[in-house]
């Protein structure tokens, strides 16, 4: 398989230069249509040279469809059929009517509304670092590598080194005890738990978010911000009026991609750190999931969960789109 | 901006402070990995004299973190390979190549970047199952393959939009055919671009928790995040060795992101800017 041979080194060539490479010492004639005067010459080649692109797109299609597309619609399927005995058996809603009474299903759904509150604050804390650095705080260069480092970890990885921290006799209570704070049960506190697991969450992923959030700084118009130089704006008012309106696109982007990662890649840290207890207390949709399929044998109710969630991730992502959308004209 | 100075200055404090948050863990967690079980009762925060290595090779042998490794290493390479492959093939013909249904493709692709795999896992899993490949190496790769294919897909595609259509125009009157156009032109002009995503699968195959716990039951097929996880229950006594073991899983990661950390923010921030 040659996807990047030995002769390529760590820094890639610049593409430009590799293209001129490629084609130099050819005559590049204009030739607008050279499929189909190659098709007249050789009609068996041109066939061959036809379902080319359907060759090269059969294998990504075809797992594609097979292992994600095709899952969904079964998956659905799959959640209106039977448990243990009922196996295979069409029982009609009665999984969903199940999740309804189930307080474990409900402590997941809050906790998704719970997430959809702190939302902003996960999106705003990482924005607001992400502008600073780009006005260029004393050390800003550090600050970018070092945000973005704990975004490559695992959360198995953050959560082991977070069971450590937060010990009742850990770091972050003994720092607490220096300055006369009692400890505190970060974990075992069934009203403490789940900020423990989202700001832990949070601590690992705000990185991600900064590092978009400068990309789209890049993108910004100079000459607007010395302009806001030149007419005496505050510091609020270039935040407000000047990078605001002009990243709106990224700020979306942001939202949005925040919003999934916090209700699709928090499993590893509640596998680790909490199992979704103490008492339950930090269930979601997707650890839900996984206990009703994995420990409880009932994957039909498992399949009725992950219905739901994706519904509540396709109204979610579409609310937010809308809010931004509309956010945005009004500037 | 009159005040901005002073702003720069005032937020430059907090933002050291949050610096050292995001640093101290893993520095304390290292040192735990260098101590003795009796330093680490009597006294966790101070330093660790000197390096000990008896952890990490308990740890590494001991706790049978070899063996987890070489598993993640495996399902891993052949992932990242697979992905960059098929994901460049089907870049390139839907980026380049006009033929009937390419729309269609495209979008059948970008659903399933929107499909989490918390909403497929239980009708994945029961597929797998069926076809024989759960708790088998070929099956964990092909479900990594299938969770980040839509991802390398939508990224090579809109790398290859960014290469003229003249280049493949003059190669193909050169006569090469679609398939040497590919091999000769697209995958060498493709190198940044596959040495991001690549990068980018690599780092979310290694990392991941979910999958591997569905695909590979069995103990001696641990990925390595499953075995660190394992370890917190088998050395719940022996906190520098469970910490060892936490280090061992963090250090390769590590190294990848001191060395293409800018590889990895192109990755991140290119559905962003290109979406």
């Amino acid at each position: 398989m040659r996807i990047a041979g030995p002769s390529s080194s760590a820094r890639p060539a610049d593409p430009g230069r590799a293209g001129e490479a490629g084609v130099k010492r050819r005559d590049v004639r204009a030739a607008t249509r050279p499929f189909t005067r190659k098709a007249r010459r050789f009609p068996r080649q041109a066939r061959a040279e036809r379902l080319a692109p359907y060759v090269l797109v059969a294998p990504a299609v075809l797992i594609i469809a097979a292992l994600r597309l095709w899952p969904l619609a079964l998956g659905v399927n799959f959640s209106f059929t039977g448990d243990g005995e009922l196996n295979g058996t069409p029982v009609g809603p009665a999984n969903y009517l199940e999740l309804a009474g189930d307080p474990l299903f409900h402590i997941s759904l809050r906790n998704v509304g719970l997430l959809v509150l702190l939302l902003p604050l996960a999106v705003a804390i990482p924005g607001l670092l992400a502008t600073f650095i780009y006005l260029r705080v004393p050390g800003h260069r550090v600050y970018r590598s070092v945000y973005f480092f704990p975004a490559v970890l695992s959360p198995v990885i953050v959560g082991a080194i977070f069971n450590l921290m937060l010990g009742y006799d850990g770091p972050l209570n003994s720092l607490l005890g220096a300055i006369g704070a009692g400890p505190v049960d970060w974990l075992g506190d069934p009203g403490i738990a789940m900020f423990t697991v989202v700001g832990v969450h949070v601590w690992a992923t705000f990185g991600m978010a900064l590092v978009v959030f400068l990309a789209g700084f890049s993108t910004l118009d100079s000459s607007l911000l010395d302009a806001a130089r030149v007419d005496g704006a505050s510091l609020r008012q270039t935040i407000w009026h000047v990078i605001i309106p002009s990243l709106t696109r990224t700020i979306q982007f942001v939202f949005v991609t925040t919003m999934i990662g916090m209700l699709t890649s928090m499993f590893g840290l509640l596998f680790v750190m909490t199992s979704g207890g103490p008492e339950g207390a930090t269930y979601l949709p997707e650890y839900y999931i996984w206990h009703q399929q994995g420990q409880m044998n009932r994957p039909a109710l498992a399949s009725a969960a992950s219905t739901v969630l994706f519904v509540v991730m396709l109204v979610v992502g579409l609310l937010q789109i809308t809010l931004l959308r509309r956010a945005g004209r009004q500037d | 901006m009159p005040g901005a100075r002073l702003a720069r200055w005032a937020a430059a404090v907090p933002m050291a402070g949050l610096a050292l948050a995001t640093i101290y863990p893993l520095v304390f967690t290292a040192n735990v990995a260098m101590k003795t079980r009796r330093d680490y009762i009597l006294d966790r925060f101070s330093p660790a004299g000197s390096l000990r290595w008896d952890n990490l090779a308990e740890a590494w042998t001991g706790a049978g973190m070899a063996r987890y490794f070489v598993n993640s290493l495996v399902v891993v390479t052949c992932a990242v390979a697979l992905l960059l492959l098929l994901g460049s093939m089907a870049g390139f013909a839907l980026a380049q190549l006009r033929f009937r249904g390419s729309s269609v493709i495209f979008l059948g692709c970008l659903a399933g970047l929107f499909i989490p795999f918390q909403v497929i896992m239980v009708p994945l899993t029961r597929v797998m199952a069926d076809s024989g490949l759960i708790d088998t190496y070929p099956g964990l790769i092909l479900a990594y393959v299938a969770q980040y294919l839509p991802f390398t897909v939508f990224l090579m595609t809109s790398h290859y939009r960014t290469i003229p259509a003249e280049i493949v125009d003059a190669a193909r009157i050169d006569g090469n055919t679609v398939y040497g156009v590919y091999r000769r032109i697209m995958l060498p002009l493709g190198v940044p671009a596959l040495l991001s995503v690549g990068i980018l699968d690599a780092l979310f195959c290694w990392n991941d928790v979910l999958i591997a716990l569905l695909m590979m039951p069995s103990p001696e097929h641990r990925t390595l995040m499953i075995g660190v996880n394992a370890l917190r229950g088998q050395y719940s006594d022996d906190i520098p060795t469970f910490a060892s073991g936490v280090l061992i899983a963090a250090v390769p990661v590590l190294m990848i992101y001191l060395f293409l950390q800018r590889q990895i923010a192109d990755g991140v921030t290119a559905g962003s800017t290109k979406g």
